[in-house]
C-alpha cells in the first residue's frame, strides 16, 4: 500500500505529525493570526474568510504532565491533552480560540485554557445539539452571527459575504478531493492504509486550505489505480473516535491482522469531510445549513435528532462498502460514545454483523493484547463467511 | 538462647475482617429532626408514581432541571431520572438497575445516574414486553428499580452537561422510539463578555428569553399529548408555593452562618428532593417552615449540628448518595461542620426573587440556566468565594465525582482560586453519585486530615 508515497504526501505527513509546528511556520511566513478551534462542528470557513489560519486543535502525542493537575484523570484523552498543552505553553502560537460544541469535557478543557491563557480571547457560540426542533435553524443562524462578530473582533477584519463565499468554495473543493480518496479506497482501486488517509484528513484540519488542496491534487494526479485488493482480506469499517484521531500504530496493527479498512465514520475521516457548505444563497446562513445537514449525512452520537440514527447510517454504510464487520474505537471516558455504543451493537447484532470494541487511551497501547483480539475477530469473520448453510 | 514460642502458638488467629475490629466511633453529628418528614414525603411521592398507570394518569419521564411545576399544572405524574437514580443509590438498591444497564452495554465509566436510569428503562421496557408476552420476570419481582411506570412521553431539559441530553436520546431509543420526546435546550452561561457575571450582563439578559420561548412550546407539546388545555393559573399557584418554600429555605440556610452551625450541608442534602421535584403545595412550604423553625430553635438553645465544631468546610461536588449517612458521621468525627456546598446552595430555586407569578416561565428559565454546572469558570469562582465569605469557610472538600464530569470540571482550578484569593485550604476525594465502587475511604480520610492540619498550622501563625 504505497500509492500515496510522494513529496506532496510527505509534506502532509509532516504537518499531521506536528500541527503546531506548521502553525508557527505559517504565522512567521504570513504575519497573520492563527485561530484555534475545537472538534467537531466549528465552521472553519468563517475564520478563513478573515485571512487568519483556522486550525483545529489536535491531541498532542506528548505525555500529559502539567495537565494532570488541571483536569481529572477520568477525562477523555483529547481534553486532557488540550489542558496539558495549554498549561505547558504548546498552544501559545494561537491568537484566539473559538468553539461551537458543548461537550462537557471539552468545556472543562476550554476553561483550563481561559485560566492558563487569560490574555487569549476564547469565544463560545454554543450550537444547539437538538437538531430537529422548530427553533434549531434560527438558533444556529444566531450563533453563526455571533461567531462572525467575535472572529471579526479577534482578527480585526470584516467578514464580507464575498470573502466567505470564496472560503466556502475553497473548503468544498478540499472536501471533495478528500472524499475522492475515500471513494477510491472503497472500490478497492486505491490501495491506501488507514494511517495514510488519516494523514490526509488531519493535515486538512491544520493547513491553509488552498495549500492543502494543491498537495492533494498533486497526489491524485500521480496515482496509478489498477490494483484490486486480494480477496483474502477481511473488509472492515472503523467506527467511533470523535475529536481525536486513533493512534496511527493502532491503525497499522489492525491492518496487519489481514484487514482491509474500506470505510469509517471517524471524525478524522469520513465524518469530517461528509458535508459541503451550500454555495448559493446567503453564505452565513449556509454555514448554519451545513451544521444541520451534517448530522443527516453523517449522524453523530453527540447530537439529538429523532429522524436520524447513527446505527442505521452505519448499517447503510456497511451495505455500501461491503464491509464484513465493524471495529468501534472508543476513546476512554468518551461519554457520547459510551452512551450510544449499546444501540450500535444492538443493531449490528440484529443484522449478524460482527463488531469489536477497542478502548483507546492517550498514553500506551496494549498492542499485543489488541492484536490478539483483532486476529480472533478477523478469524471469526472468516469462519462466518465460510459457513455452510444448514439443510432445511 | 532458645525462643519461647509457646505464647504465640497458643494464641488463636483472628481471621475476622479488619473492619469489625475497628473501634466504634461516636457519632458527633446532630442531624435536624424535621428533615425526616421530607423522607416520608419523598417515599409517598414515589409510591404514588408507581401506581400512576393504575390510576390512568399520563406519565412523563424527564431529566435535568425542575420542570415539575409545569407537569403538575398539566395534571401529569413526573419521574425525574436523576432523582430516581439518587434514591436507589441512597437506599443501596441501585444494583439491579446498574446490572441491567451493564448487560445492555453501558460501561462503568458512564455517568452513574444515566447508567442507573437507563438500566431502569431497560427493566421497565422488559416489563412491558413481558407483560405483553405473559412471561413472568424481573418486573414482577419486588425490586424498586423495576417499578417505574413506563412513560407516555419524555422531556429533556439538561443544563451544563452534554451527557444529559444524550442520555434521554438513548432512553428514547431503549423504548424503541415509541414515545414522543421534547428537548428544551439550555445554553451554557459562558460568561466571557466584559459585562458578564452572575445574574448580570447581556448574555444573562438574552438567554432566558430564548428558554422561555421553548417552555411555551413545551406547554403546547404537553397540551397535545394530554389533549387538555394547560392550566396557567395552576402554574402560577405552583410557583407561589415554590417561591415561598425557596425563601424559607434560603432564610434557614442563612441562619447557618452562625458558629457553631445549627444545621449542616447534610441536612440540606436531605432537603434536596422536596425542593427539587416534590409537588408544589402548602406541605412543601410547611416542610421548609419546620426546618427553619428547628434551626432557629437550635440557635436559641445553642445546639450545634456537630459536637465541638472546630472547622467549617464547604462541599464542592455532586452528592455521593451511597454515603450520605456515612459522610455525615465521618466529617463530624473530625470536628468538621460541612456548612454549605455548591450542590445545595447554588441549585434548586436559589434566587426566588426571580420568580414573577404573572410571568412564571421567565423565572423558571432563569433558574434552569443558573444550574451550578451551567456556568463558565469565572462565574463559578465568583460564587465559590461568595459562599466562602458568607459561611466563614476554613476549608473545601472537593468530591472528585468519578462519573460526573460536569460537576468535576473546574474543581482543580477552583481549589487554586480559593487558596490564592482567600488562603482557603482544600482537598479532593474520590467517589461517585450513584456507584459506591468509586468511593475510597482512605482517599477521603487522608485528604481531610491533611487539610485540617494545614488549617491548624495556618491558625497557629495568626
Amino acid at each position: 500500500m504505497h500509492e500515496l508515497e510522494s513529496v506532496a504526501f510527505s509534506v502532509l505527513e509532516t504537518v499531521a505529525a506536528d500541527p503546531v509546528g506548521y502553525a508557527v511556520e505559517w504565522k512567521r511566513r504570513t504575519g497573520r493570526p492563527v485561530v484555534g478551534s475545537f472538534p467537531m462542528n466549528f465552521p472553519s470557513e468563517i475564520v478563513h474568510a478573515t485571512g487568519a489560519l483556522p486550525v483545529i486543535v489536535q491531541e498532542s502525542r506528548t505525555p500529559i504532565t502539567e495537565g494532570r493537575s488541571l483536569l481529572p484523570e477520568f477525562y477523555c484523552s483529547y481534553t486532557r491533552s488540550v489542558a496539558d498543552q495549554a498549561a505547558v505553553g504548546e498552544l501559545d502560537v494561537f491568537d484566539a480560540f473559538v468553539l461551537a460544541d458543548h461537550c462537557v469535557q471539552l468545556l472543562g478543557a476550554a476553561d483550563v485554557i481561559r485560566w492558563a491563557k487569560p490574555e487569549k480571547p476564547m469565544h463560545f457560540a454554543q450550537f444547539i445539539s437538538s437538531m430537529d426542533d422548530p427553533w434549531s435553524g434560527a438558533q444556529v443562524r444566531d450563533k453563526v452571527a455571533s461567531l462572525r462578530v467575535e472572529v471579526e473582533e479577534i482578527v480585526g477584519v470584516t467578514v464580507t459575504p464575498e470573502a466567505l463565499r470564496a472560503s466556502i468554495r475553497a473548503f468544498n473543493v478540499n472536501r471533495h478531493l478528500l472524499r475522492r480518496f475515500y471513494e477510491l479506497r472503497k472500490t478497492g482501486r486505491l490501495r491506501v492504509s488507514a494511517r495514510q488517509l488519516q494523514v490526509l484528513v488531519k493535515s486538512s484540519m491544520v493547513m491553509e486550505i488552498t495549500e492543502h488542496t494543491e498537495l492533494l491534487e498533486s497526489i491524485l494526479s500521480g496515482l496509478e489505480l489498477p490494483s484490486e485488493p486480494p480477496d483474502s482480506l477481511v473488509r472492515l469499517h472503523l467506527s467511533g473516535h470523535f475529536c481525536a484521531p486513533p493512534r496511527p500504530e493502532l491503525l497499522d496493527l489492525i491492518e496487519e491482522c489481514g484487514v482491509l479498512v474500506v470505510n469509517d465514520d471517524l471524525y478524522h475521516g469520513t465524518r469530517y469531510i461528509s458535508t459541503d457548505v451550500p454555495e448559493d444563497g446567503d453564505p452565513f446562513d449556509a454555514l448554519a445549513t451545513w451544521y444541520l445537514d451534517r448530522n443527516v449525512s453523517a449522524p453523530c452520537g453527540t447530537r439529538v435528532q429523532r429522524n436520524v440514527d447513527w446505527d442505521s447510517y452505519l448499517v447503510d454504510s456497511l451495505d455500501d462498502s461491503g464491509a464484513d464487520g465493524v471495529i468501534t474505537l472508543m476513546a476512554k471516558f468518551c461519554e457520547p460514545l459510551m452512551l450510544y455504543y449499546p444501540e450500535l451493537r444492538k443493531v449490528l447484532d440484529a443484522r449478524d454483523i460482527p463488531v469489536l470494541l477497542i478502548e483507546t487511551e492517550h498514553e500506551g497501547l496494549a498492542a499485543e493484547s489488541i492484536r490478539t483480539r483483532v486476529e480472533t475477530f478477523v478469524e471469526r469473520i472468516r469462519r462466518q463467511k465460510l459457513k455452510v448453510p444448514t439443510l432445511a | 538462647m532458645t525462643l519461647d514460642l509457646s505464647l504465640s502458638t497458643k494464641q488463636s488467629l483472628d481471621l475476622s475482617p479488619t473492619r469489625t475490629r475497628t473501634l466504634e466511633v461516636v457519632d458527633k453529628s446532630n442531624r435536624l429532626k424535621s428533615t425526616s418528614l421530607g423522607g416520608k414525603m419523598v417515599a409517598e411521592y414515589w409510591d404514588n408514581i408507581f401506581t400512576a398507570k393504575e390510576r390512568g394518569k399520563h406519565v412523563v419521564w424527564y431529566n435535568g432541571t425542575a420542570l415539575n411545576p409545569i407537569f403538575q399544572a398539566a395534571g401529569l405524574e413526573w419521574c425525574h431520572g436523576e432523582a430516581f437514580s439518587a434514591r436507589l443509590a441512597a437506599m443501596h438498591l441501585e444494583g439491579p438497575a446498574q446490572q441491567a444497564g451493564e448487560e445492555y452495554g453501558y460501561i462503568a465509566e458512564l455517568c452513574s445516574y444515566a447508567r442507573t436510569h437507563l438500566g431502569c428503562a431497560v427493566m421497565t421496557q422488559k416489563g412491558i414486553t413481558e407483560k405483553q408476552s405473559g412471561i413472568v420476570g424481573m418486573v414482577d419481582q419486588d425490586q424498586l428499580a423495576s417499578k417505574l411506570p413506563s412513560p407516555d412521553f419524555f422531556v429533556n431539559a439538561y443544563a451544563g452537561c452534554s451527557t444529559g441530553q444524550q442520555w434521554d436520546a438513548m432512553t428514547y431509543r431503549v423504548f424503541g422510539k415509541d414515545f414522543p420526546i421534547f428537548n428544551v435546550s439550555l445554553p451554557m452561561i459562558w460568561g466571557n463578555k466584559k459585562d458578564s457575571g452572575y445574574l448580570r450582563g447581556t448574555e444573562w439578559e438574552k438567554t432566558p428569553l430564548y428558554v422561555e420561548e421553548q417552555l411555551k412550546k413545551l406547554i403546547e407539546f404537553i397540551e397535545y399529548q394530554t389533549k387538555k388545555p394547560f392550566d396557567w393559573d395552576a402554574l402560577s399557584e405552583n410557583m407561589s408555593y415554590i417561591k415561598r418554600a425557596s425563601e424559607l429555605r434560603l432564610e434557614a440556610m442563612a441562619l447557618c452562618a452562625a458558629a457553631p452551625t445549627p444545621a449542616t450541608y447534610w441536612d440540606w442534602v436531605a432537603s434536596i428532593a422536596p425542593i427539587n421535584f416534590l409537588p408544589a403545595n402548602q406541605l412543601l412550604v410547611d416542610y421548609f417552615q419546620a426546618v427553619k423553625d428547628e434551626i432557629q430553635q437550635r440557635i436559641v438553645n445553642n445546639i450545634s449540628a456537630v459536637q465541638n465544631e472546630r472547622y467549617r468546610v464547604y462541599f464542592d461536588g455532586i452528592m455521593n448518595w451511597n454515603k450520605l449517612g456515612f459522610l455525615t458521621r465521618k466529617f463530624a468525627e473530625f470536628d468538621v461542620a460541612v456548612v454549605a456546598g455548591r450542590y445545595t446552595h447554588d441549585s434548586f430555586w436559589q434566587e426566588p426573587q426571580l420568580i414573577d407569578l404573572d410571568r412564571p416561565l421567565l423565572g423558571m428559565a432563569q433558574h434552569y440556566l443558573i444550574c451550578p454546572i451551567n456556568h463558565g469558570l469565572k462565574i463559578m469562582e465568583e460564587l465559590l468565594l461568595k459562599r466562602c465569605d458568607e459561611y466563614a469557610i476554613d476549608g473545601i472538600a472537593f468530591h472528585s465525582t468519578r462519573t460526573c464530569r460536569a460537576m468535576t470540571n473546574p474543581q482543580h482550578i477552583l481549589a487554586r482560586t480559593a487558596e490564592r484569593d482567600r488562603g482557603i485550604k482544600s482537598f479532593s476525594f474520590e467517589g461517585d453519585v450513584a456507584d459506591a465502587a468509586f468511593y475510597k475511604d482512605e482517599s477521603l480520610e487522608s485528604g481531610l486530615v491533611a487539610m485540617l492540619e494545614s488549617i491548624d498550622q495556618q491558625r497557629a501563625k495568626v
